[in-house]
């Protein structure tokens, strides 16, 4: 297992909302999407992994270099903004010749083949395009630069069903390539189910916890009970919602119980990942 | 999809041993022969909405098991695989399946000589159907 970058304590205070402290890794070869409320820092988390925000305290490794110290990560590591600000009057295509020279490893073929693949005019500039064409072109961009570490702040956001999809091939075939990573906040489930191997969640600030994705999808269940539950709380459970509906997060207690009281269960199944990510933000 | 395989979530199987099996029945069932390319992790992975440490495990004890082989920078191909090893397989994959469905009869309560009635009921109606098929 090799890290791409660390987090390690970091934090940072913009008037009364303090993100932070964040430790965190980042393996390559993997995708590890940060799942989060409106407000919960995940920007502010990314813009510090780019150096766009500056830590008040802690230390922020990528490939092994300080990057408070040092400029060679930023070769090998690309972000895709929610939004940016400033170019509305450039076309894609003066925006490709003011970020391509920057990148040593920039992949012209790849930036235009993605380009015809989303049918993104170059000649058009970057204020009259949709939103949803702003954000492919980003993305067009970040993809390019060919970096080792992808950064994407919520890429989906605006995009049509199609582009949804292709943008989900596209970034498996990135991942094909060499040893790489991918950080990608976003509220899609879709996103979440098909691409992540890692699921961070955060909440006001801190990060709730880094999970594999099949190890929190296996740590909650839902138990339908043949006869109404007369008992008042049973371990491991989260939620009732009626006398012979429960869910649980810790499935090993929750199975223990159940058997050593003789409760006959009915059926039992998996939560859905948004329901699991909704408990969670609720702190169950 | 590029591989038919449906995952039960809810089963007691692990997900990485659920994939493996399903895999080597269709290499044992000739579905996939010797020499067949198998999508990347990754694309598995997105496939079936798991990460690629799940996938990894399963291609990794296929790989172990002389089922599969990956080519540096070439991908991951069907390899070849003993005619008595094969052979073998199928009657564990076979010995598998119906235990899961006396299982599913001893949950509803069912006796053995229903099940076993049931067995051949089963037995007959897919032989007459197999018969019916081939016209």
């Amino acid at each position: 297992m090799k890290l791409c970058t660390q987090i390690e304590r970091v934090e940072k205070t913009v008037d009364d909302f303090t993100v932070g402290p964040i430790d965190l890794d980042i393996e390559l070869g993997t995708i590890t999407s940060l799942i989060g409320n409106n407000g919960a820092g995940k920007s502010t988390l990314i813009k510090m992994m780019m150096n766009l925000v500056k830590p008040d305290n802690g230390l922020l490794l990528h490939f092994g270099t300080n990057i408070k110290t040092s400029e060679h990560w930023k070769q090998d590591v690309a972000y895709q903004p929610q939004s940016v600000l400033g170019c509305d009057l450039l076309t894609g295509n003066h925006l490709r010749d003011l970020m391509a020279p920057w990148y040593k490893n920039w992949d012209q073929e790849m930036f235009m083949n993605l380009v015809r693949i989303f049918e993104i005019d170059l000649n058009k500039r970057f204020g009259k395009m949709s939103k949803g064409m702003q954000q492919k072109l980003n993305i067009v961009l970040a993809l390019s630069k060919n970096t080792k570490l992808l950064i994407l702040d919520e890429p989906t956001a605006n995009m049509d069903i199609p582009s949804k999809q292709k943008l989900m091939n596209i970034l498996v075939g990135w991942m094909e390539r060499d040893e790489r990573a991918i950080v990608i906040a976003t509220h899609q489930v879709d996103d979440i189910k098909k691409l992540a191997d890692y699921i961070v969640i955060m909440n006001e600030g801190k990060v709730l916890g880094k999970y594999e994705k099949e190890e929190l999808v296996y740590r909650y269940k839902r138990y339908w009970f043949e006869d109404g539950l007369e008992i008042e709380k049973i371990p491991g459970e989260i939620d009732r919602l009626n006398d012979r509906l429960l869910i649980s997060n810790n499935v090993d207690q929750t199975d223990t119980f159940l058997k050593k009281n003789e409760i006959k269960i009915m059926q039992s199944e998996v939560l859905e990942v948004e329901e699991i990510i909704t408990y969670m933000l609720m702190g169950r | 999809m590029e591989l038919p395989i449906k995952l039960s979530r809810d089963s007691r199987v692990p997900i990485y041993h659920q994939i493996e099996g399903q895999i080597k029945a269709l290499i044992v069932s000739g579905k996939l022969p010797a020499g067949s390319p198998l999508p990347s992790i990754r694309a598995l992975s997105k496939d079936l909405e798991i990460s690629v440490i799940t996938t990894r495990r399963a291609y990794q004890d296929l790989e172990y098991g002389g089922f599969i082989k990956t080519t540096q920078g070439k991908g991951t191909f069907v390899a070849e695989v003993e005619v008595k090893k094969m052979e073998k397989l199928a009657v564990s994959s076979v010995s598998e399946a119906i235990e899961k469905g006396v299982e599913t009869a001893l949950r509803h309560n069912y006796s053995v000589d229903e099940i076993r009635s049931v067995f051949e009921e089963v037995l007959a109606r897919l032989k007459d159907n197999d018969r019916g098929g081939s016209e």
